[in-house]
């Protein structure tokens, strides 16, 4: 019974992540600080976490795919298909002590799906991004023995992405264990060059590998009130990256070298706390990466281990619709995210505010969710950036009834 | 079952609220996408994060080594403008023009016998085109010649020349306009007009034929008439602006003025012969030592005339130096030349300059190309008021490059920058340039990485 269905959505499945991944791997970030290491880092929250501050390791997966914890996926609804679509557009404004400027950038995020398979096991798949990478710097540069100056332009592009594959364990009733099984690949893409001389100088790392990461929700009903705890881990890892230097000039491309290298990817720990009565959620994450023992060859900073930390809620707009498919959710939430590097010793935290609400479309089960971002990253301390932004997510959730017509039949 | 639970409590309610809440969500993100951005290639920060793996520099100090070539001969027929008068500076020496051409045999129309004579002329409308001082008298003669004007496989050169009889039948002074453009100067020839128009009147059999009629008339040579002529005058050549007229009248009450157009004949039959004599200028010797001198012999100057075909070489001994340095790309090579400071006072700078390749034995070889396959043509820059840093610029990375391209550098393999093929057989326009202040330069732009 459960294979035929499979393989029927399996083709879809591969369809829909194909046609994401085309648009995906071109997906970018709009940031400075996306320079170093593997770029900005995206965070695993999708959907409604967005609008609750990222928060959602405790969720358990509802209406919606909870991909921060693969243990949440055993709290899919066993009538549903879920499929989640999600962009993110930005307006970024960058200041230092002398200058403003901005920028905005908009992309597609993630593709991913998630179904019971039956009432202990269910399984999420889909397309995230882990990391992006996106700026385009116009520095001066000397053109020498001469006095004169001319733009080089630095810019990168590309980011790390993942195409995973996880199953959730319902152990007990009120236990469950998840994994996923991730395949990261991608490319850092650097490139120097200049519009007025035609030459650009461009170093690409691809890199890729396997990765699993694990998850455990334990849900503690007393009265009404249910009380959930997650938590989540994946291990260090080596990314295997290969990497050639090229220069382009009129004359044609030659490439300088070709090499590769050890990028490290650091052990990830996280704990959430949630407390839930009927469709009123509030939740508490804590995250910790362990990235400094990683070590990036670029003298201009160091790595630590950074801490998140977030909180978010969501409950029901009141009135006659609450407990209906026509009900409207609210949600708001906050994430403080410490950077993972020191750039002269100066940290470039993050943090943000959220509001989202969750909108039924009209005659269906599906859902709109919407969250605007409002955040910071970085300081103008000792001559860096700081970047104001106010970012607002789409998140389209589809919902079908496959299973059960499939038991009609 | 997509509908269930569907009914109009549930419409209303989802217009109401999500609308509500959906404008202010649209409105903000309008207002975050439309306002203004900073534009992409004026994003400069974080610039200092970098450490730039490239380096670039621009090099002039390449030696470019200049000569002076005299070429044999150019082609100077059928170009449309014949050109006449003379001309001497201390620098460049003298020219002396003399235009060829023949004129066109027709079927005369037979004149009344009461038709009486009145003059001839030829016709020369000025074409615009002047080298020297155009603000002195200009006298010029018109011979004719003793044999006819016979093309070497279709050409005329300016080393050409036919012979013509010493007598001079007709003359002209002027002070020469040539920006009138189309405005006619008339060179009369009263006796020869009327030779011929008693031959057209009584029917001669000399005008019977084309043979006999080129046997007659077998062509003129326009030559300067004095040795203190200044200048050399261009005239428009074909068979509507170069011209006899014979003018004439009906003997009655009420004379009627009448003429006979004869036009200029075969378009390769005119041509330009050039006299030049380099005695006492730094090109003195220049046909001894095998039409070549390096500037060092020539006051450190190069020379380039039309006409008498004097063409700048530019050679690079030590660009193959380059050659030693690792990890290099050249994204820009410019040669710069400047014409000698105050040699163009009278003589306007060539509006565009070309420039070919040559080899060690001096031709003139194919002309270098821009990147959509246009000749390369330098552009000039020039300050007006101050008259420095008058120079021409050429980009000629494309040469630089392939001659770089097999890790050997040909020194023979050198450039001439030149006029455009037509200015080049059709104008006296010319360019002095120095090698050794201002130096001709090529400026490399140098990437390392």
């Amino acid at each position: 019974m459960i294979m035929p269905r499979l393989l029927k959505n399996s083709a879809l499945i591969l369809s829909l992540l194909l046609s994401g991944a085309g648009t995906l791997l071109a997906q970018s970030t709009s940031s400075p600080y996306s320079i170093f290491g593997i770029g900005i880092l995206e965070g695993n929250s999708i959907g409604p976490s967005k609008g609750m501050g990222g928060t959602g390791i405790a969720f358990l997966s509802d209406m919606s795919v909870n991909s921060m914890n693969p243990a949440s996926y055993s709290g899919i609804d066993s009538l549903l298909t879920i499929f989640e679509v999600g962009i993110f557009g930005k307006y970024s404004s960058f200041t230092t002590l002398q200058d403003k400027q901005s920028d905005v950038n908009a992309n597609l995020k993630y593709v991913l799906m998630g179904f019971r398979v039956n009432p202990r096991l269910a399984t999420s798949f889909g397309f995230m991004p882990v990391s992006s990478i996106g700026y385009n710097i116009n520095a001066k540069a000397p053109i020498e023995g001469t006095n004169q100056q001319y733009i080089e332009t630095y810019s990168g592009t590309g980011g790390v992405n993942q195409i995973y594959g996880g199953a959730s364990f319902k152990i007990l009733k009120n236990l469950s264990l998840g994994v996923n099984a991730a395949y990261l690949f991608g490319n850092i893409t650097r490139m120097e060059s200049s519009a007025a001389f035609d030459y650009s100088y461009k170093d690409v790392t691809y890199v890729a590998n396997f990765d699993f990461n694990y998850g455990l929700n334990y849900q503690l009903k007393i009265k009404k009130w249910k009380y959930n705890l997650g938590i989540i881990y994946s291990r260090s890892k080596d990314l295997r990256t290969k990497n050639t230097t090229t220069i382009t000039t009129p004359t044609g491309t030659q490439t300088l070298k070709e090499y590769t290298y050890d990028y490290s990817i650091p052990q990830n720990l996280g704990a959430g706390i949630a407390v839930s009565k009927g469709f009123f959620r509030a939740g508490i994450d804590f995250e910790r990466s362990d990235w400094q023992n990683i070590e990036f060859t670029n003298v201009y900073f160091q790595t630590r281990n950074s801490n998140r930390y977030s909180f978010g809620a969501e409950f029901p707009l009141p009135g006659d619709r609450k407990g209906t498919g026509k009900m409207i959710f609210l949600r708001f939430g906050g994430e403080y995210r410490q950077s993972y590097l020191l750039v002269d010793n100066v940290a470039i935290d993050g943090g943000t505010l959220t509001l989202g609400t969750g909108l039924p479309l009209k005659g269906t089960l599906n859902a709109i969710n919407v969250a605007l971002e409002f955040g910071k990253i970085g300081t103008t301390k000792r001559g860096l950036i700081r970047e104001d932004y106010i970012g607002i997510h789409l998140d389209m959730s589809l919902r079908d009834l496959w299973f059960r017509k499939r038991m009609y039949d | 079952m997509k509908g269930n639970g569907e009914g109009k409590e549930g419409k209303q309610i989802f217009s109401f609220t999500s609308v509500f809440l959906l404008i202010p969500i649209i409105f903000v993100t309008g207002l975050i996408f439309i306002s203004s951005c900073t534009k992409k290639y004026e994003f400069n920060m974080g610039q200092d994060f970098f450490d730039s793996q490239t380096r670039l520099q621009v090099i002039d100090t390449f030696s470019v080594n200049l000569s002076t070539v005299l070429l044999d001969s150019l082609k100077t027929s059928s170009t449309k403008i014949a050109l006449a008068g003379n001309y001497r500076d201390d620098i460049f020496g003298s020219v002396n023009v003399g235009a060829y051409f023949d004129l066109g045999y027709q079927d005369f129309e037979d004149i009344e016998d009461k038709a009486i004579y009145d003059s001839a002329a030829f016709s020369l409308r000025y074409n615009g085109y002047s080298y020297g001082d155009t603000t002195s008298l200009l006298k010029l003669d018109i011979h004719m010649l003793t044999e006819n004007i016979e093309p070497y496989s279709g050409y005329l050169y300016n080393t050409s020349s036919f012979d013509y009889s010493p007598e001079v039948i007709g003359s002209v002074s002027f002070y020469p306009a040539p920006e009138s453009v189309d405005t006619a100067v008339y060179l009369p020839v009263n006796a020869l007009g009327e030779d011929l128009f008693n031959k057209i009147r009584d029917n001669d059999e000399n005008l019977s034929n084309s043979e006999l009629f080129s046997d007659y008339l077998k062509g003129f040579i326009i030559t300067s008439g004095s040795p203190d002529n200044k200048s050399v005058i261009g005239f428009t050549a074909d068979d509507d602006n170069l011209k006899l007229i014979i003018y004439y009248h009906q003997d009655a009450e009420e004379p009627e003025l009448k003429e006979i157009t004869i036009s200029m004949g075969q378009e390769n039959h005119q041509f330009n012969s050039v006299k030049f004599d380099h005695t006492n200028t730094p090109l003195n010797d220049i046909r001894t030592e095998g039409n070549v001198m390096p500037s060092t012999r020539t006051d450190n100057y190069g020379f380039l005339q039309g006409m008498v075909g004097l063409i700048p070489k530019l050679q690079f001994p030590t660009l193959q130096e380059i050659l030693a340095v690792q990890r290099w790309k050249i994204l820009k090579a410019e040669l710069v030349l400047e014409p000698v400071y105050e040699s163009y006072d009278l003589f306007r700078l060539p509006e565009n300059l070309y420039i070919y390749d040559t080899d060690r034995e001096n031709r003139v070889n194919t002309i270098l190309l821009d990147d959509k396959g246009n000749p390369l043509t330098a552009t000039l820059a020039q300050d007006d008021i101050y008259e420095e840093e008058v120079r021409y610029t050429y980009d000629i990375t494309k040469f630089i490059n392939d001659e770089l391209s097999d890790a050997y550098f040909d020194y023979d393999h050198g450039l001439m920058p030149g006029l455009a093929d037509d200015d080049f057989t059709s104008s006296l326009d010319r360019l002095l340039i120095e090698c050794k202040y201002p130096p001709i330069k090529l400026r490399i732009y140098f990437l390392t990485y």
